[in-house]
């Protein structure tokens, strides 16, 4: 334990919010009160919502740790308290030096006042002295690029520009602890640059900073630690990197969930089962040691096969399936020379993927077998092996653009003015040599 | 938090207050063609048509002051109060969305409802004294030393009420309704039309327990009549006094709750 005191510090913070005891009026409350007296023994419904349960946590000094968790998860509330905006239901929380929230941008900011009366209300919102305002009044018009419109009443500003002279007086600020929420989201991708820029810029200078973001390369670039929370609880709190794993294995296994329950009672085309696939079963180098399987190395998937006859020759089909529905590939054993023969009894058709290669995710592998011209089926079942993670080389993500194949890559650079011999010494990928 | 507490965080929010005060002056007269002119234009067609109402169809002896100026002494501070109460009122909900997702001193918003009134205040009254002239009162008599305190009593009346009135309007929307009729009914328990000496002699001790009674009551003294206020005042002044320590400690109570009630 260090004798320093956290700059943010929770201590078993809850939150309770009472739904539906914010428009009480007296006929309603008179009407349930009648209705209570007729139908006795009936209890109320729960409107008690605990938005957060005994959460702690502490932040020190130049830290930055981000908030993961799906929509409702209790990270606005955590922001909401940090900001003062409200207070605990019970436990405490302390907040050390000058916090600024870039939560809502351009709070206060009046359609019929100019951009320059705006940036001294909105900068007076946000706790500023006017005279700290004047002292930045240039940088704050010229960081929003909105020198042209400073003396044009705000109702003609389009969104963005607002949005820009929002952050751009917020950010003027230098606090001790800085609060972002999806704020980035909005505005175009040179304003988001700035913004980013900026906020690295408070860091280097020993800002504080929690941030709050669905975007796991942004919370990588701006964050070494993490807090994953879920229905109001902390569930992990550690180095950036694992948290977001983490955070995106659970959202991985509900989406692979969620298939699962859709996909149940759908009935596609099958044989007449004389030969069916009782397990499949997916192995691999492990990443972490808990089963994540290393997509820069080989997998194998095996199939365990029951036949109730000689069938002679087959073709098997696996299926890769992501958990968000996506097909990642099929590999057939038509396209290879091995010939497969099933005699009746039991066995093992097992196919080596070198390398699996790829893009971190949560996968399952669904299987087929088909008569020796490929078109006939032969299972009637269709069988899915459990879902696993996989790490890719990049880091675990959810943009749909990163698509599903992670190919073995070796870069290099030339401009037009080198030579041919520089082609010759490539950049490689820092992980390629992982490679087998 | 203990009241010197509060005191130095408000003063702390002073530009705040400032900027706040100025947002809400310049979006009310943004787009009239008439701008600050209504802050003359209201109080002193109001006091025509007393005029004519009350020398012409039930005439009421306001002795050697002529009575547009009799009315006018005292529509300046009732205008302030019937137009700064349900603005006060209205302060924090109608800033909700603010409330909800920055933390400043939420006291601003109606402080600033009042003060952006409190200008429409001091402009009317400036033209107070061209009809001073016009009548032939003397401006700036020693009495006028008594002006201070009487504003003092009506701002903490004002800010008791208001502070009261704004925190409870989160709660209930009910208090919009209640305070038109209130301040309807206010309106004839306070001397602006007739001369506090109609009312009947037993009922006065009773009467100036109402603080503003005692304010326009005062302000006739001190500036028409040249006399200084009388003992009536104490009473107003305790009552004032009172509304305001009730109105913050309201305030400060239902404040945590604010962003919570939406």
């Amino acid at each position: 334990m260090t004798s320093i005191k956290p700059m943010i510090e929770f201590k078993n913070v809850s939150k309770l919010y009472q739904l539906g005891l914010t428009r009480t009026s007296l006929p309603r409350v008179i009407s349930q009160r009648a209705t209570a007296l007729f139908r006795k023994g009936t209890p109320q419904p729960d409107r008690d919502f605990w938005a957060l349960r005994d959460v702690s946590f502490e932040v020190q000094a130049g830290e930055s740790l981000a908030l993961v968790g799906p929509n409702g998860a209790g990270k606005t509330t955590i922001f909401r308290l940090l900001a003062r905006i409200t207070q605990p239901t019970s436990g405490t929380l302390s907040v050390r030096g000058r916090l600024s929230a870039l939560i809502e941008l351009g709070a206060g900011f009046h359609p019929d006042l100019t951009g320059r009366e705006n940036v001294f209300l909105n900068g007076a919102i946000l706790g500023l002295r006017r005279k700290e305002i004047e002292k930045h009044f240039d940088e704050i018009v010229d960081f929003s690029g909105l020198e042209r419109f400073i003396d044009t009443p705000l109702k003609r500003y389009s969104s963005g520009m607002a949005i820009r002279l929002g952050f751009a007086v917020a950010s003027c600020i230098e606090p001790e602890v800085l609060l972002v929420d999806e704020v980035l989201a909005v505005g175009d991708a040179a304003f988001q640059r700035k913004c980013i820029e900026r906020i690295q810029q408070l860091r280097a200078n020993g800002t504080c900073l929690m941030f709050v973001s669905h975007n796991p390369y942004l919370i990588r670039a701006v964050c070494e630690k993490a807090l994953y929370i879920n229905q109001g609880a902390v569930r992990a709190l550690g180095a950036a990197d694992d948290i977001i794993d983490a955070y995106q294995r659970d959202v991985q296994n509900e989406q692979a969930q969620a298939l699962e329950r859709s996909h149940k009672g759908e009935h596609e085309p099958a044989g007449d089962g004389e030969i069916e696939i009782t397990n499949i079963e997916v192995s691999g180098e492990e990443r972490y040691g808990d089963g994540t399987l290393d997509s820069r190395y080989s997998a194998q998937i095996r199939l365990h096969y029951s036949a109730a006859k000689q069938l002679g020759e087959v073709r098997a089909s696996v299926f890769l399936i992501r958990s968000d529905g996506v097909s990642a590939c099929m590999v057939r054993s038509s396209n290879c020379s091995e010939r497969l023969w099933i005699d009746e009894g039991q066995g093992q058709i097992c196919v080596r993927l070198e390398p699996l290669q790829l893009v971190g995710g949560t996968y399952c592998v669904e299987a087929h077998l088909l008569d020796e011209t490929d078109s006939i089926l032969l299972t009637r079942r269709t069988i899915r092996s459990d879902w696993f993670a996989v790490a890719g080389a990049a880091p675990t993500n959810s943009n749909p653009r990163s698509g599903v194949f992670e190919p073995r890559s070796r870069w290099s650079h030339t401009t037009d003015q080198d030579h041919e011999d520089e082609l010759e010494s490539p950049v490689e990928n820092s992980s390629d040599e992982a490679y087998r | 938090m203990t009241a010197t507490a509060h005191a130095r965080r408000l003063y702390d929010a002073g530009d705040l207050l400032y900027q706040w005060t100025a947002r809400n002056v310049r979006a009310r007269y943004q787009q009239s063609a008439l701008g600050w002119l209504w802050a003359i234009l209201l109080p002193t067609a109001q006091a025509l048509t007393f005029t004519a109402v009350f020398t012409v169809v039930v005439p009421i002896d306001t002795g050697p002051v002529p009575y547009v100026l009799f009315s006018y002494v005292a529509i300046v501070p009732w205008t302030l109060l019937s137009a700064a109460l349900p603005d006060m009122a209205n302060s924090v909900v109608e800033n909700m969305s603010l409330v909800t997702k920055i933390y400043f001193p939420r006291e601003v918003l109606p402080i600033a409802a009042l003060a952006a009134r409190l200008m429409d205040a001091g402009v009317a009254a400036a033209l107070s004294l061209v009809l001073f002239a016009w009548a032939g009162v003397p401006v700036f008599g020693p009495t006028w030393i008594a002006l201070p305190l009487l504003v003092a009593i009506q701002l903490l009346l004002l800010l008791g009420a208001g502070l009261a009135c704004a925190a409870l309007n989160v709660l209930f929307r009910d208090v919009r309704a209640v305070l038109v009729l209130g301040i309807q009914i206010w309106f004839y328990a306070t001397p602006v039309v007739y001369p506090v000496e109609m009312v009947p002699e037993q009922y006065r001790a009773f009467y100036f327990l109402n603080p503003m009674a005692g304010v326009v009551v005062g302000y006739r003294d001190v500036l028409l009549d040249g006399s200084w206020p009388g003992a009536y005042l104490a009473s107003s002044a305790a009552a004032a006094v009172l509304i305001f320590v009730l109105g913050c400690v309201l305030f400060k109570r239902i404040e945590p709750r604010f962003s919570d009630v939406i």
